[in-house]
């Protein structure tokens, strides 16, 4: 068996298995959407969206767990939007070459894959201890505390996505630095920044940890912020480890909404980032 | 306010009794500047003036510090640390280099155009605006007209009359940086800095743009950043040769570019380098 | 003094708003990161004073006794942190060649119109929330694993003497290798993603030099590409198992709940993770849950430490390609 021989095989073999690891990836992908729809699908009746979570044995709906999934999720983007976007703004345009600038880059990258449960036990030692319950109050900022890495550092690359020709052209002008940003860099930067909050909304939609301490459940209809809610993530939890056919089925049919909203909100954030971008 | 009299409400602070001639107006003095980035001493020594409704061409190979002379001037270049500038800029009896002098308004007063163009993302009608709503309180009618007389002295007018909701983004290169030089005069600056202003712009766009230039002469004191030296030799009245960071020379263009004192000079303008 | 400037209407008024709005902006942006800072700084501060009963108590033999009695009082964090670094490993084994083959398959073999769709499904996979792997994992692929895959692996590889024990056991479904296996395929893709971005930094004229000389497609990828980018492949790993470290809710479904460590990774046991999942809201007794609260001591330590490795080399790969 000469050389070449042995490289074209070598060579087959590893252009092979990367196309069985990409199948292979894709495999699972199917699977799991495959078989949540065919589980899923029974549970969506009308009676999801308009039914408590029930006793276990009787019939119900996820109203309660949706109703605080939204509000909680709302929330959440309200805090933590603002707040990484003014955070990003510092990054990119008053930390050029700055320690300090450095510094909290670094951390923001961390507390992005940060494990999702040290944030909920955090809120939980901040908020919920010193409060004396549980709370949707807790849970919305425990999931804000998810956003902001998110929301900082898309805000952050797509400012430094903006040419300095722009910000130099705006300040030859005699505008004000504040003016520069919001009115020009902002502008040029929307589509991208606005595809970073799409990505964190998806990110908190799933997210169940954070919620385990910190908003817990509530099996009854609740708008009382300052009390436990219900929420999908939990209540999946929760009736998936159950015994219980009947919420094993509302299981599946929370597990879908999640994974449906997720997705499309992925695959719209992405169509957005890549429709006509901004061009210098 | 009408466009037509949009140029007698322009005051200058100097305003001659009689058209100067040969008493020329030195609208900016520049004297002593050394520029540094970091370490690197990028302008050396530099002493020069800027004539009142002349355009100055500067000229050398990359490199030489022509565009680094120019950005001192509106201290556009205090953007980035580590850039810095000593010496005087004395414009009307001012020093603007001077501590204590605000940027904003300083650079209010003298306009820039870059080497690529550089349209705001919004429309043509507000990137247009935005300059003169930093300054100014306008009724909406006295608005539409200072954005329609600065889009006619950049001779855009005609071409964007009918889309001027439209983004700036969608002109061509040419128009886009006529753009860009309508929305600097539309704050009634004294002094235009334009920086290669039709480098990035095919022959017939700057042909135009020179065309513009030298009907804008008769407002406002130009200085010119080109690589190209028949554009200086066409367009300007005063031209500085530079080298290396260094004024090499300075005087009226006819006289440098057939009579300069300098052999470096010489050199470059007959093409030995550069 | 200010240069004078003779412009009509409000323009000094205008210019002093301008820097007042100058100054409270900046001010505005530092403050809100410095909040990235305090948060970080919270977390760490909230974690040690919720651990420290627990870690007062036990001391440092809390990080290696074997031993979880809620009734005695008695824990150990041996159990859980062996099950979240066996976990872990399971997944980078799995994960790490997938990854690697599916990103070489985008950027050198897949042609160009496949590429964006194909990244992109490769990308939803990462979208999937970890509970939906959670549930998706307990009643399809765990009843899969022990109908079909954990009798296979017990009648060959467990019966080889030696790594036999690895293997050994009563086929459950659930347990450390099925958790591990779903935790590579929830990593692969953050690990595919990285790897993807790095190759693509090579310049072209270094991979056409290389195939201008005869070499193979894999080759190039083997001796070209790989040591060009290999500090942010390992930081992409690294990333990969930091994520593979924290996950909670697709561990906790399958992994089995169990306080203890079997040689066999067929067995059930217990993630950091999956513990405080499973038993914080239930934990009764201070010492208990202070107990839980150390346990999330040590996995964010774990997790911070992995995740600034991760971070620091790939800081120097772009340190290397911006020069």
């Amino acid at each position: 068996m000469n050389l070449y021989f042995r490289r074209r095989l070598a060579n087959g073999i590893i252009m092979t298995l990367s196309v069985a690891a990409t199948g292979f990836g894709l495999l699972w992908l199917v699977l799991v959407l495959w078989t949540l729809l065919w589980n899923g699908v029974t549970a969506i009746t009308p009676a999801l969206f308009s039914q408590m979570t029930p006793p276990p044995g009787s019939a119900g709906g996820l109203l309660n767990a949706i109703f605080g999934s939204v509000v909680m999720t709302l929330i959440a983007t309200l805090i933590g939007t603002p707040t990484g976007i003014l955070a990003g703004t510092f990054l990119a345009e008053y930390s050029r070459g700055s320690r300090f600038g450095e510094v909290v880059r670094f951390i923001n990258d961390i507390l992005l894959s940060a494990p999702s449960i040290i944030v909920g036990l955090f809120v939980y030692e901040l908020m919920v201890v010193n409060m004396g319950h549980f709370s949707a109050w807790a849970g919305a900022v425990a999931l804000a505390i998810i956003v902001i890495p998110v929301v900082v550092r898309t805000t952050e690359d797509m400012l430094n996505l903006v040419p300095d020709t722009l910000r130099e052209a705006a300040s030859a002008l005699g505008s004000p630095k504040w003016k520069v940003i919001v009115m020009i860099s902002y502008r040029a930067a929307i589509q991208g920044m606005v595809t970073g909050v799409m990505l964190a909304v998806a990110r908190i939609a799933g997210e169940t940890a954070p919620l385990l301490f910190t908003a817990l459940n509530n099996q009854f209809w609740s708008t009382n912020l300052n009390a436990p809610m219900a929420n999908l993530p939990v209540v999946i939890f929760q009736f998936a480890m159950s015994p219980y056919a009947d919420w094993q089925v509302l299981a599946w049919g929370g597990a879908l909404l999640i994974t449906i909203t997720v997705l499309f909100l992925n695959i719209g954030a992405r169509a957005l980032a890549s429709w006509g971008t901004f061009k210098p | 306010m009408s466009p037509a009299s949009l140029r007698q409400s322009m005051p200058p602070p100097y305003r001659p009794a009689t058209r100067p001639d040969p008493s020329l107006q030195q609208k900016v003095l520049i004297r002593d500047i050394d520029f540094y980035y970091g370490n690197f001493k990028a302008l050396k020594n530099i002493t020069m003036p800027l004539h009142d409704k002349r355009v100055t061409a500067f000229i050398g190979p990359s490199g030489c510090g022509k565009s680094t002379l120019i950005r001192v001037l509106n201290r556009i270049y205090e953007l980035y640390p580590g850039h810095r500038a000593t010496g005087e800029v004395i414009i009307d009896g001012e020093n603007t280099l001077a501590p204590g002098v605000d940027l904003n308004l300083l650079r209010a007063k003298i306009g820039m155009v870059f080497q690529k163009p550089t349209p705001f993302p919004m429309s043509i009608y507000d990137n247009i605006a935005f300059g003169i709503r930093l300054y100014h309180r306008l009724p909406r009618a006295e608005l539409d007209d200072w954005v329609e007389s600065a889009l006619r002295r950049a001779a855009l007018w005609d071409e964007v009359k009918d889309k001027l909701r439209q983004s700036g983004l969608g002109l061509s290169g040419g128009q886009q940086q006529r753009l860009c030089i309508a929305r600097a005069v539309a704050v009634q600056p004294q002094i235009l800095l334009l920086d290669e202003p039709a480098s990035a712009l095919d022959p017939l766009s700057t042909q135009r743009i020179e065309e513009l230039i030298a009907e804008l002469k008769a407002d406002y004191c130009i200085a010119i950043v080109t690589h190209n030296m028949q554009q200086a030799a066409r367009s300007s009245d005063y031209t500085a040769f530079m080298y290396l960071g260094e004024l090499v020379e300075f005087d009226e263009t006819e006289l440098i570019f057939t009579h300069p004192k300098q052999k470096h000079t010489e050199d470059y303008i007959t093409g030995r380098f550069g | 003094m200010a240069a004078e400037v003779a412009l009509p209407g409000a323009a000094a008024g205008k210019g002093r708003a301008g820097a007042v709005g100058d100054l409270l902006f900046r001010h505005l942006t530092f403050l809100f990161a410095l909040l990235v800072l305090l948060i970080l700084g919270g977390v760490i501060v909230a974690l040690i004073e919720g651990a420290l009963p627990a870690l007062t108590t036990f001391g440092i033999s809390f990080l290696f006794a074997d031993v979880w009695n809620p009734v005695t009082e008695k824990f150990g964090a041996l159990a859980p942190i062996y099950g979240t670094l066996v976990t872990s490993v399971i997944a980078m084994v799995v994960g790490i060649p997938v990854a690697f083959g599916v990103a070489v398959f985008i950027t050198e073999i897949c042609p160009i119109w496949l590429k964006r769709p194909l990244a992109t499904m490769i990308e939803l996979l990462a979208a999937i929330p970890s509970i939906i792997y959670g549930i998706w994992g307990l009643f399809v692929f765990a009843p899969f694993v022990q109908q079909y895959i954990q009798p296979a692996i017990i009648d060959t590889l467990g019966q080889i003497p030696g790594i036999g024990a690895l293997f050994a056991g009563p086929p459950l479904g659930i347990g450390v290798l099925t958790a591990g296996f779903i935790l590579a395929i929830m990593v692969l893709p953050f690990i595919s993603s990285i790897m993807r971005d790095v190759f693509e930094t090579v310049p072209a004229i270094l991979k056409e030099s290389a195939y201008a000389l005869g070499s193979t497609r894999a080759e190039v990828v083997w001796q070209v590409v790989l040591p060009y980018t290999r500090i942010g492949v390992v930081g992409g790993i690294l990333l990969g198992l930091g994520r593979a470290l924290g996950e909670t809710m697709a561990v906790t479904f399958v992994i089995g709940n169990a306080h203890r460590i079997s040689t066999s990774i067929l067995q059930p046991g217990t993630t950091i993770s999956a513990s405080l999942a499973n038993e914080f809201t239930e934990a009764v007794g201070d010492l208990y849950l202070s107990s839980l609260i150390a346990l999330g001591l040590i996995l964010f330590a774990i997790t911070f430490t992995v995740l600034a490795i991760a971070k620091f080399m790939l800081l120097q790969l772009q340190k290397q390609a911006g020069s």
